[in-house]
């Protein structure tokens, strides 16, 4: 199970956000000092159309591509809706908050605290990751798909 | 005495719009131009310049029973023709939409003949037979109806209504049905069920924000009008939802 004692904040643009504007925010959060866990949220983009008549065609979308995070490439799966971070302790917290709002200018944004990863492993996670899962990656990828949760390096 | 529709109660602009658009003495604003096979590559039923697929012989071709209501009723002529019964849906946000599935339904039904409409929270869609639905469709489109960046012309996979807008100002489709341009000109790149076009269909410019808050349909108390905002209208939903609730005991008014 995850440490309880970490804080996280959950960042709500009034917008969705375009993938230069998500690779931007997420270059700027995951540059502080004691971020975490970041986790990206947002109505899914798939790469085929799941249902109706065109069942299983190709879906090309301009907002499904890839953005470098740090060193590391991240295949967008979702138009970019909220970002949860976990941190150390609330002085990142603050950093996040003064970062947010240089960054969010046309449009307003909230950010919220509380609990919003998941804390325990539930059946489908049990199936895909076994008994000795680590929690730390628990809830950080969808565990249907077979995409894991991406290791940011920034200096 | 003459018996004159009142079509919806209320004060505010947003009741206005919804009389005006359910009473089909008022002629809709037309804020675009769209070709007849613009329609046709939206709607994807068939081949634009191709034959109507039909469903049964014409009625004329017929022996057609001698019956009072036949008479009475005269067929449309997508029924006159034997066309297919075909469909379109549309979404649209919540974000001071023009139209929503309810108001769609009501309008459709005050001015189209022949159709089966079906409303849902998110969607409505409309069912006739195929031109009829061709000019159907083509009216709501071209009409004050229809906003390029918060109406979707969706036939599956609709979800959007009720998100926020992305950046640029479009409703969050995830089959990215239409393309807001750099030029500003809204585009559809697929078919309503997300088939890819051959060729892009111009919807034209969204409409901006002062033109879909006069020309909305749907209440919204942050970017638009409030609900409370319109006594009467709260005033009359608060009297059908006292007797509907009272009515299984009988309700006399006082």
């Amino acid at each position: 199970m995850t440490d309880a004692t970490f804080p996280q904040v959950r960042i709500v643009p009034l917008r969705l956000l375009k993938p230069v504007t998500a690779e931007s925010l997420l270059n700027k959060l995951a540059g502080i000092t004691g971020v975490r866990r970041i986790l990206v949220r947002g109505p899914g983009l798939p790469e085929d159309v799941p249902y109706g008549p065109a069942r299983g065609n190709p879906n090309p979308h301009h907002d499904r591509r890839t953005i470098n995070v740090g060193d590391t490439e991240i295949a967008l799966r979702v138009q970019v809706g909220e970002v949860i971070l976990e941190v150390e302790d609330d002085s990142a917290i603050t950093e996040i908050r003064s970062i947010c709002d240089n960054f969010f200018v046309n449009y307003p944004y909230q950010i919220l605290m509380g609990r919003f990863m998941k804390t325990d492993p539930t059946l489908v996670d049990y199936a895909r990751y076994g008994p000795d899962a680590d929690p730390d990656l628990i809830g950080l990828a969808d565990p249907r798909s077979r995409d894991g949760p991406v290791i940011i390096r920034t200096e | 005495m003459e018996y004159k529709p009142q079509y919806g109660p209320g004060t505010s602009i947003v009741a206005e719009n919804r009389r005006k658009q359910m009473n089909p003495d008022y002629k809709l604003e037309r804020v675009r131009s769209v070709t007849d096979e613009d329609v046709v590559l939206i709607l994807g039923h068939r081949a634009p310049g191709s034959a109507y697929p039909s469903a049964h012989p014409p009625l004329a071709e017929q022996q057609e029973p001698d019956c009072p209501m036949r008479r009475l009723v005269k067929p449309t002529e997508g029924a006159k023709a034997g066309d297919r019964v075909r469909y379109i849906q549309f979404t649209d946000s919540m974000f001071n939409a023009p139209s929503q599935p309810y108001q769609r339904t009501y309008t459709e039904c005050y001015r189209f003949r022949g159709i089966d409409p079906g409303t849902l929270s998110g969607r409505q869609i409309v069912e006739c037979r195929e031109r009829d639905l061709e000019k159907y469709a083509k009216e709501l489109v071209e009409t004050e109806l229809l906003d390029p960046a918060r109406t979707g012309i969706r036939g599956a996979t609709v979800h959007g209504h009720s998100l926020r807008l992305a950046e640029n100002g479009m409703m969050f489709d995830m089959l990215q049905r239409s393309v807001l341009g750099e030029d500003g000109v809204v585009r559809y790149v697929k078919n309503q069920i997300g088939e890819p076009l051959d060729r892009p269909v111009v919807l034209g410019k969204p409409m901006d924000e002062n033109w879909l808050k006069e020309h909305t349909t749907i209440f919204h108390s942050l970017v638009g009008t409030p609900y409370r905002d319109d006594r009467e209208y709260i005033e009359y939903i608060q009297r059908i939802h006292s007797l509907r609730t009272k009515y299984g005991f009988m309700p006399k008014e006082e």
